[in-house]
């Protein structure tokens, strides 16, 4: 272990983290970092609305009929990586219905997909600008 | 799925490596094997019934 490796991680970086997962790109915008935020924020922003596009529909806690509510918390945490995206779509009700004339879409299964992918994405570009704001990758 | 591909290369690639460059090549190369890998798993998945 390096003296390096003892210092604290600053609260700055934190901020960043959050900002960045609250808001896609914002993290590295904060940063001026703006090419990535406007290439891996803009991903993540055109794969969420790709997906809500195609039908597909985020997860929340409410457990369709016969399943169980354990088995949606692990797509809820990959939903709520795209942070305050996920959060207001929660608040509207928009993106989370199921219905079987939605689910019936040829592009449902792939709208899931995407919305999932949006959330990964983000957890990834959220850790990738709290590196930077901690000193650990420029 | 070329979509997908596109869109999780440019975030894998913006992340990893150091120069510019090096950035570009692996985008690339995520991409490559994203489609290589998603074509030859639905054609295994074509013959199974």
């Amino acid at each position: 272990m390096t003296a390096e490796d003892d210092e604290p991680t600053p609260s700055s970086a934190w901020m960043i983290g959050v900002a960045a997962w609250f808001i896609p790109g914002l993290g590295h915008g904060l940063l001026k970092k703006w090419p990535r935020a406007l290439l891996m924020g803009g991903a993540v922003w055109l794969c969420f609305f790709i997906g809500l596009r195609m039908g597909g529909h985020m997860f929340d806690l409410n457990a369709a009929e016969g399943s169980s509510q354990l088995l949606q918390v692990p797509p809820m945490i990959a939903n709520l990586g795209t942070g305050a995206l996920y959060i207001i779509s929660w608040l509207l009700g928009y993106g989370f219905a199921d219905d079987p004339q939605q689910a019936a879409r040829a592009t449902y299964e792939y709208g899931n997909t995407f919305l999932l992918i949006a959330g990964l994405l983000n957890y990834l570009t959220m850790l990738d600008a709290f590196d930077i704001a901690a000193g650990r990758k420029s | 799925m070329t979509l997908f591909a596109a869109l999780a290369s440019v975030v894998f690639g913006a992340m990893g490596k150091d120069t510019t460059q090096e950035r570009l090549l692996y985008g690339v190369k995520v991409f490559a094997e994203f489609m290589v890998i998603g074509l030859v798993l639905s054609w295994i998945l074509y013959f199974i019934p």
